[in-house]
């Protein structure tokens, strides 16, 4: 397809992501067949930040996820998510707000 | 071509609907009962068939308008088809054709199927109406069987959850409904008459520029409606709750099929039915504060069956934005956006099916490493999540793209770096939800989870092959798009195919 | 000013001012009843005549007096079938909520958010 300034052919970008993964692989299994998996009597402990961290610990809480994210969106998020409440009153205030929004909305641009 | 194929494709789904229960009443009695799945399998399929049939008439410009009862319009009903139709017609049926194969395993475990496999096809006979019907009111009456199938599927389990979410889309879509309906009451006492050509050309003799204010109420009314169906901001708050609640099978045909339908008739009302192809800006406008909104609420979701809610509001403002940008490539890129929204949120809804139809649970929490047990499974939820996020090579990417390019070709640089930021987000919340499916430690209770059955994996595999072919050549793409984009900048040619000869 | 189409915003705004405020399930049902009542009430008025006859082609009134002297019938037909639609949603409506008072053990649209966020 051409846009414009620009050339994209997806069978060549396919062509050439799939050697490119290809390569990879051929990389790993290389890898696999120099440095042997040797399993070791002693479970190694898992490391982090200079200290052995419990395994419990080592979950992600999935809501805490992308908290820096939320932290830079701070400001959307302060009206959007306790809007979004669970009570229904509140979702039809939305509607009544949403169709108010539309017919000044409307009126702007058809005007 | 078969002369009645139009009301066929409506017709054969309602018999079928009305017939089901009789046949289940025979099968229950000789314990037969994969004959009555069967039986709707194959309905679902003939009336693929028949609209596969209807397709090259359609591609090669005429518009198929069929006369209910041989009464003219306007003082008759028609059937009108153009290029815009047949896509979304082609888009539904097909994604039943695969619910009903993906429900043939999916609901085992749960009983009076009977009354689910009527209300499926009454939803699709009724979506199948809304798409096909020139009539305006008719397209009100399928929107609303539509509708209330919709509602009662949702609540079909009637756990807690359910009855709430059920509920909550209930007393909203209902709400939107009568808004509709009172946009109708107020064209026809202004123009006298309900079929939409006709319609279309006395509002253009009336004048579109400036339009007057009675116009405005009545668009804005109409557009409230129809905008609580596709869950636009600030209408979507049942989105999440209905589709987190509702069976997965059901979920996939509501995210796929009356998203796609709801849209359809949004644009049917704008472009055609108006002629205001200049209302485009508003719909920029609130096609990236849905984008916003759906990204942003989807990355602190817990869910998985919420977060790909949230994620399917956002697509619907991706929709938005690329027509709103006016220009041929936007729109080719909205409805090329259209068509693989319903292809790959199906894709994503079946396999949140599959985890929980093995595991029980759709909390991220709680699940973990299945991709030892899951393999395929994993492999068609990663491509899904690819192409959701505008990954080349699969078929988000062309959609995207298009749309990025439209919108700086368009002067608006601005809501194209909006996408993309977007679409960065997209990636990250789906590869969050990669990672806590599948990828990490699995808890023990999970050793002996098996892989999703076969009759749900052929569905998936289908529609993750044609991600990738679509994706690879998209060319195949714009060939069913573009009919699209002719019929709906060209409302002249509309008006005379169904109103010429009078 | 006409005082049908008076009476029919009075009661659509009645409706929504229903769906809004009240919490109890059954009294928003109630309001959504009235609003879609209103919207019915309103569209039938717009077919009125003065002083017309009702639609019916009968050998006192032949076709041609019909024509000129008789209230519009469509929307009388498109209001039918929205009170057809209407039944079906109130009935389902009802039934959720029998259902959602056997689960949460009250109608207090309030208390029925345990799906949030």
């Amino acid at each position: 397809m051409e846009f414009g300034p620009g050339f994209w052919g997806p069978i060549i970008a396919t062509i050439v992501m799939l050697l490119g993964a290809g390569f990879a692989c051929l990389m790993l299994l290389g890898s696999r067949r120099i440095a042997k998996v040797r399993p070791s009597i002693v479970k190694r402990s898992t490391y982090g930040c200079g200290e052995e961290v419990k395994p419990e610990e080592v979950t992600a809480d999935s809501e805490q996820f992308y908290s820096p994210i939320r932290r830079v969106f701070k400001p959307f998020y302060r009206y959007i998510q306790p809007g979004h409440s669970g009570k229904l009153n509140t979702y039809l205030l939305w509607v009544v707000i949403g169709f108010v929004v539309l017919l000044v909305a409307i009126a702007l641009v058809l005007r | 071509m078969i002369e009645a194929a139009p009301i066929l494709v409506i017709i054969i789904p309602l018999m079928g609907s009305f017939l089901t229960p009789l046949i289940s009443i025979l099968t229950k009695r000789y314990k037969k009962d994969r004959i009555r799945d069967l039986f709707v399998v194959s309905i679902v399929i003939v009336t693929l068939l028949l609209v596969l049939h209807m397709l090259p008439t359609v591609w090669s410009g005429n518009i198929i308008v069929y006369r209910l009862g041989n009464w003219t319009p306007p003082w008759g009903i028609c059937l009108a088809i153009d290029g815009l139709n047949i896509m979304v017609a082609l888009i539904v049926s097909g994604i039943a054709v695969l619910v009903s194969i993906y429900s043939l395993m999916y609901m085992k475990n749960d009983t009076g199927l009977e009354k689910y496999y009527t209300l499926l096809l009454l939803i699709l006979a009724s979506m199948m109406g809304v798409t096909l019907t020139g009539d305006f009111f008719n397209m009100f009456v399928f929107f609303e069987i539509m509708s209330t199938a919709a509602y009662a599927l949702v609540a079909f389990r009637r756990n807690w959850d359910s009855i709430e979410a059920s509920i909550k889309y209930m007393v909203m879509g209902s709400l939107g409904a009568s808004l509709f309906l009172l946009g109708i009451s107020f064209i026809y006492s202004l123009v006298g008459s309900l079929n939409i050509a006709d319609i279309a050309q006395k509002i253009s003799i009336i004048g579109t520029n400036p339009l007057p204010p009675i116009l405005i109420l009545i668009l804005a009314l109409l557009m409230t409606g129809l905008s609580i169906k596709i869950a636009m901001v600030p209408f979507h708050a049942w989105m999440p709750d209905a589709y987190q609640a509702a069976p997965s099978a059901v979920v996939v045909l509501l995210a796929a099929g009356t998203t796609t339908v709801g849209v359809y008739m949004m644009l049917r009302v704008v472009y055609i039915l108006f002629g205001v192809a200049a209302l485009g800006a508003m719909l920029i406008v609130l096609g990236s504060v849905t984008m916003v909104v759906g990204a942003l609420m989807a990355l602190v979701q817990r869910d998985l069956k919420r977060l790909l809610a949230y994620s399917g509001i956002s697509q619907v403002g991706y929709i938005l934005l690329g027509v709103g940008f006016g220009t041929a490539l936007g729109i080719e890129g909205g409805l090329f956006h259209l068509l693989n929204n319903a292809i790959y949120k199906a894709l994503l809804f079946m396999c949140a099916g599959a985890i929980f139809y093995r595991v029980g649970t759709c909390n991220l929490d709680e699940l973990g490493g299945l991709s030892k047990n899951m393999p395929i499974t994993a492999g068609l939820f990663t491509i899904g999540a690819l192409a959701i996020s505008g990954v080349p090579p699969f078929n988000g990417f062309a959609s995207k793209w298009t749309i990025y390019i439209a919108g700086i070709q368009a002067g608006k640089a601005f809501f194209s770096l909006l996408a993309i930021i977007m679409s960065v987000l997209t990636l990250a919340y789906l590869l969050k939800a990669v990672n806590a499916i599948f990828l990490g430690q699995r808890p023990k209770r999970f050793e002996n989870v098996k892989e999703a059955p076969l009759t749900m994996l052929f569905p998936m595999m289908l529609l993750a092959v044609l991600c990738i072919v679509l994706g690879v050549l998209p060319s195949l793409g714009i060939n069913i798009v573009s009919p699209a984009y002719n019929a709906l900048t060209n409302q002249h040619g509309y008006i005379q195919a169904v109103l010429g000869g009078i | 000013m006409n005082f049908d189409y008076i009476v029919a915003m009075l009661m659509i705004s009645f409706g929504l001012y229903c769906l809004l405020i009240k919490r109890n399930l059954i009294k928003m049902v109630i309001g959504l009843e009235i609003l879609t009542f209103g919207i019915h009430l309103f569209l039938i008025s717009m077919g009125y005549r003065e002083g017309g006859i009702a639609p019916i082609v009968t050998s006192v009134n032949p076709a041609s007096v019909v024509a000129t002297l008789g209230v519009d019938p469509l929307p009388q037909a498109l209001v039918l079938t929205s009170i057809v639609i209407d039944v079906c949603v109130t009935a389902m409506l009802l039934s959720l909520a029998i259902h959602a008072y056997r689960h949460y053990k009250t109608l207090d649209m309030s208390e029925l958010r345990r799906l949030k966020g």
